[in-house]
């Protein structure tokens, strides 16, 4: 079958393989399903969760994906979901967090997941709700082409008020004009739910973020305060305590804790008629932060929570980790991976051999991300923080936390993942039939402000980012970084899902940075990330 | 103390004359100039150069978030405020220290120079390298304020916020922000009084430049919203000027600021 597939590859226009990736999809999808029944003898893992399904969450389940196995551990043990929030439908849509936050997906949601839904429902399941799981709601929902951003990218309708609102209700002034340069999915220039429709709206098209290792994700140990350390504005601020938090949770960090989020979740996400409850709010939180993930078996290096393995690996070396703690040294590691994939022997056999190879790529891509230098330019919040333009330094510069490479604290960044020139654009050429995805906006900042001191005055962007909410120029396209962890279980990558593999992602950054990498390096890394 | 300024002020003024006979700037001098930064690369971290009037100055080098100094961008013009140093040069150019510069907001496609390592420029002073770190940041941070009971504060404290050329609140204020929050908290302060001011740099060629008439007041505004954003008690009230600083050449880039009174 791949054969086939990379037959048909080969033989079809550059311009037409993103949909043959998705057939490729399919078609893995059905295999993965047939490891799935083979590997019956680990936990009662399933594939599909349904709101409102019911069943016991155990509490260590693994799931079989295209590099081996994702597991989750529950450290309070089995939960059980029964009226559990977290899993039950909450509002008029039928869906409940766990519609797009899957287990077996490191509680994000896969492409492949998505369109293997699609073909089961023919598009019935509250996943494609129109509010956001179509590309705008006035679109007819049966058709896949009004699902097609998620169908093809994973991605969710994301609608933001313009101007701004900051927490408490009030005008955040922007510091920008935006326009609407091009709409495919009709939305940004709709009557009813466009930016110049009553209630001023802009929809940007993000993937759902893995509710793992929350603890780590939230954590404020490490370069939290009152104010934001890449601008020096107000940080947000947690309504229960009163304390400020460190704005990793969200792509655009609007919200400011899992609470808020899962607030905020309901009424939007699930069209939930009223608003969550203390004690509902109470139970999302006490999951999600008992509940780690990571990959636990990796195709090409088997086990990876094997005594005297790499500490970093496996989801309990997330369970038992420090959290808050930066990671780009000598005395943390970002992943600690210790020196037992180094220098391999050959095996005893050729399945061993085979083995040790890929523990040693793994090794090398580990050695590529900590180790390996290279220009960092014209990357606004990490080149404009003091460090200077350009820097020579490497992936875990940025990528410095401790077992999930997220940024320090307030870890928006922008990586040119939707700014042009670096987003991921169709060719317009009379020879490419395929049309662009994604909406684009030209930002052009207020003349009593600084240009964006990389991109200018003007901008364009497929989704402005942390600047829907800040209001700001130097945000526009600034993306909070988030973890590596489970990458094998939740393709695709980047928040605009621009990346439909991990080979994508590395190669995205070799472009982006002239980075140079080998192919031995490129593979390394993959290989590298697989296993996270 | 002003003395030494008339003697500073003088110094300019015969760098001023010496520029203009281009002849290289002698160590204690000071020069103020505008000009691209350039980086070069070396076996370890990059170094940060800059040419005026025909000589190559060295500005720093890369380190991490802790250092005195930020470098420069390239894209931008570079506002460069130093004193000549006798040291040796360092990747080929002077050494401008002490040193205080600041990006110019303008985009400059002009600023793109980057230079490649030479065996014959080598840092050895590199306190972090272009990857990890051995745990600890480049320099030594002040150590944290030791808890003091209120009675132990004075009764009133003057803060500095200085800032780049034409910018205002930045990521390089959250530190002294949050020392003005944490004395304001600590003596229960009643009033904050904020000062905004409009900085001009006299340059080595005898030009004055001057920031943006709106500056002054943007700082107050931006400084004050935040101390009232953070929940302080206080009442904060604010002025500013827009009238420019007067500059001398002699640290002009303290005159980019906002003073922050808080009292009791």
């Amino acid at each position: 079958m791949k054969h086939l597939i990379e037959s048909a590859r080969r033989q079809v226009p550059r311009t037409d393989r993103r949909r043959l990736s998705v057939l490729s999809a399919m078609v893995a999808l059905c295999m993965t399903g047939t490891v799935i029944a083979a590997d019956a003898g680990h936990s009662p893992a399933r594939q599909w969760w349904s709101p409102g399904d019911g069943a016991m969450l155990p509490a260590k389940p693994e799931y079989a994906n295209g590099f081996g196995r994702f597991a989750l551990v529950n450290t309070d043990g089995p939960i059980d979901t029964r009226k559990h929030p977290f899993f039950e439908p909450l509002g008029i849509n039928g869906r409940a967090c766990v519609t797009c936050h899957q287990p077996s997906d490191a509680m994000s949601i896969s492409v492949e997941t998505i369109q293997q839904r699609w073909r089961e429902t023919q598009g019935a399941d509250p996943l494609f709700a129109a509010v956001d799981g179509m590309n705008c709601p006035h679109l007819p929902p049966e058709k896949p082409e009004s699902h097609s951003l998620l169908l093809e990218r994973g991605l969710i309708r994301v609608f933001l008020p313009w101007p701004p609102k900051a927490a408490d209700g009030s005008a955040v002034k922007p510091e920008f004009d935006i326009e609407v340069v091009r709409d495919p999915t009709g939305c940004n220039l709709h009557s009813e739910y466009g930016l110049y429709s009553e209630n001023p709206t802009i929809s940007v098209y993000r993937r759902p973020r893995p509710v793992i290792n929350m603890r780590y994700v939230t954590a404020s140990k490490f370069g939290v305060s009152n104010f934001i350390g890449k601008n020096g504005t107000l940080a947000a601020i947690n309504p229960d305590t009163g304390k400020p938090v460190n704005m990793n949770l969200m792509a655009d960090a609007r919200e400011a804790t899992v609470r808020t989020q899962a607030a905020s979740a309901a009424s939007g996400h699930l069209q939930a008629a009223r608003a969550l409850t203390p004690a509902e709010l109470d139970a999302i939180e006490k999951f999600e932060m008992q509940l780690y993930g990571a990959q636990i078996e990796s195709s090409g290096a088997g086990r990876l929570d094997e005594a005297g393995g790499p500490q970093a690996l496996g989801p309990m070396a997330m369970a038992n980790g420090r959290d808050g703690l930066l990671g780009n040294n000598l005395s943390n590691y970002v992943f600690p991976i210790g020196e037992g994939w180094y220098d391999l022997p050959d095996g005893k056999d050729a399945d061993e051999s085979a083995r040790n190879a890929f523990r040693e790529s793994v090794a090398r891509g580990h050695d590529a991300f900590f180790y390996r230098t290279f220009w960092i330019k014209d990357s606004m919040h990490i080149n404009s923080v003091g460090l200077g333009n350009p820097i020579k330094r490497t992936c875990a510069t940025c990528h410095g936390m401790h077992m999930t490479a997220m940024d320090t604290a307030n870890g928006w960044m922008d990586l040119g993942t939707t700014n042009l020139p670096w987003a991921l654009e169709e060719p317009a050429n009379p020879w490419n039939k395929r049309k662009a995805q994604m909406p684009l906006f030209k930002v052009t900042c207020h003349a009593d402000q600084p240009p964006h001191p990389f991109l200018g005055r003007v901008i364009y962007t497929q989704d402005p980012g942390r600047a829907l909410i800040s209001g700001k120029c130097d945000d526009v396209g600034a993306i909070v970084i988030q973890q590596f962890r489970g990458l094998s279980a939740r393709a695709p990558y980047f928040s605009n899902g621009s990346a439909a593999s991990l080979r994508e992602v590395v190669d995205y950054y070799d472009r982006r940075y002239n980075i140079q990498y080998s192919e031995q390096e490129k593979q390394d890394l993959v290989n590298f990330l697989s296993v996270l | 103390m002003k003395i030494q300024k008339i003697i500073n002020h003088l110094a300019v003024i015969t760098t001023f004359a010496a520029a203009g006979s281009a002849l290289a700037a002698k160590p204690g001098d000071r020069l103020s100039f505008i000009s691209c930064p350039i980086v070069r690369d070396t076996a370890s971290v990059p170094c940060w150069l800059t040419e005026y009037d025909g000589e190559l100055y060295y500005m720093g080098i890369q380190t991490d978030v802790s250092a005195p100094w930020q470098p420069p961008y390239l894209g931008h013009k570079v506002l460069v405020e130093a004193t000549v140093s006798d040291k040796p040069r360092i990747c080929g150019g002077i050494v401008l220290e002490p040193i205080n510069s600041t990006v110019m907001p303008e985009l400059d496609d002009s600023c793109n120079t980057m230079l490649p390592a030479e065996d014959k420029y080598q840092i050895d002073f590199n306190p972090r390298p272009p990857g990890p770190s051995s745990g600890r940041l480049a320099f030594d941070r002040p150590p944290p304020n030791a808890p003091a009971e209120p009675a132990e504060l004075p009764d009133h404290q003057t803060f500095e916020i200085t800032f780049d050329f034409d910018r205002s609140i930045s990521f390089r204020h959250p530190g002294v922000m949050m020392r003005i929050v944490n004395y304001a908290q600590a003596v229960n302060a009643q009033t904050i009084e904020v000062t905004g001011r409009r900085g001009a740099t006299l340059l080595s060629t005898g030009e004055t430049i001057t920031e943006g008439a709106a500056i002054a007041q943007r700082r107050a505004e931006e400084v004050a919203s935040l101390l009232r954003g953070v929940g302080l008690k206080a009442n904060v009230s604010m002025k500013w000027s827009d009238t420019p600083m007067d500059a001398d050449g002699v640290e002009d880039w303290k005159n980019r600021s906002v003073t922050v009174v808080v009292s009791k």
